[in-house]
């Protein structure tokens, strides 16, 4: 890829973001190819070392905040007329909804992936219980009448102790996964405002 | 290295990188090589973060038919380094109190 070829695709990947952020951005990285290449470098390989479009992208966009991102989408691309801004004025019950609607969804997305790490540490308290319920009520039953019902409910609640300690581990690790997913999930979020639908 | 470390080693480093004499991103990015590694994004970041703290101020200079950006630091920027090298000087007294043992046990 050469330097034209890799600022094109770059600036295709940042068409929805902020014009003047993109513009800025994209001279930096073209007086680092500039750069490079007068060192001798050939254009291809300066364009290498700057690492995949995407992943520069990914990064750019990583770096501007969401705010940013989403108001340049709502933002008009021209003046508006005075009749657009009665019309905007006279409509906002039904923009502004959809605009809590869009922030509603995001949240919901992050509520909902929480919630599964939550019912994952629900179901653990849940054997927990059951262990410590079934050994209480296993030892009653062995020392009263029924020894042998006894013994079998306490075997009973030693299987659960024993899940609890297998989920406690796979609770750990799901939380920890989701912790380092977050920015993961901003990002993808961020991706889609990115780039510029067709019209 | 701890990600909110380096990002602090990483603006010092920047700053130390212009310190004598205005440079650009990509001396700026050769230089400090030998020391820390710094992707460009990563560097334009922090120019702007230093920018908009006033601790340094871009002009654009005409080169070989091009711009090219020159980024010249402020009374504030020194004063970060100054700041950094006093914070460090704490930092490596605990340094050889945490390290004392290693060093006896040699």
């Amino acid at each position: 890829m050469n330097k034209q070829e890799f600022i094109l695709n770059l600036k295709a990947k940042l068409s929805g973001l902020p014009r003047q952020e993109v513009e800025e951005r994209l001279s930096f990285y073209s007086e680092m190819l500039d750069d490079k290449t007068e060192e001798g470098l050939k254009e291809e390989e300066a364009v290498a070392q700057l690492g995949s479009v995407d992943e520069v992208a990914s990064q750019i966009i990583a770096d501007i905040p969401l705010i940013k991102i989403a108001t340049e989408k709502i933002k008009p691309k021209r003046r508006l007329k005075a009749w657009e801004i009665v019309l905007l004025a006279l409509g906002s019950p039904i923009w502004i909804s959809l605009i809590i609607t869009a922030f509603a969804v995001i949240i919901s997305l992050y509520v909902s992936i929480w919630s599964a790490v939550v019912a994952l540490w629900a179901a653990f308290g849940a054997f927990v219980g059951c262990a410590i319920g079934c050994i209480a009520v296993g030892t009653v039953f062995t020392i009263g009448t029924n020894a042998l019902t006894g013994l079998a409910i306490i075997s009973a609640g030693l299987v659960c102790a024993g899940l609890a300690i297998f989920l406690f581990f796979g609770c750990k690790a799901a939380t920890k996964g989701v912790i380092a997913l977050t920015p993961q999930i901003a990002l993808g979020i961020k991706k889609c405002f990115a780039v510029k639908e067709k019209a | 290295m701890d990600i909110q470390l380096k990002r602090g080693l990483l603006d010092v480093c920047v700053l130390t990188a212009i310190k004598n004499e205005d440079s650009y991103g990509y001396k700026i990015i050769k230089d400090m090589m030998p020391y820390i590694e710094i992707s460009e994004s990563t560097l334009y970041t922090i120019l702007k973060r230093l920018e908009a703290a006033n601790m340094l101020t871009v002009r654009s200079v005409e080169h070989g038919g091009r711009l090219r950006k020159y980024y010249h630091i402020t009374k504030a920027g020194l004063g970060r380094i100054e700041d950094f090298k006093d914070e460090w000087r704490e930092v490596m007294s605990i340094y050889k109190f945490v390290t004392k043992e290693d060093a006896e046990n040699e």
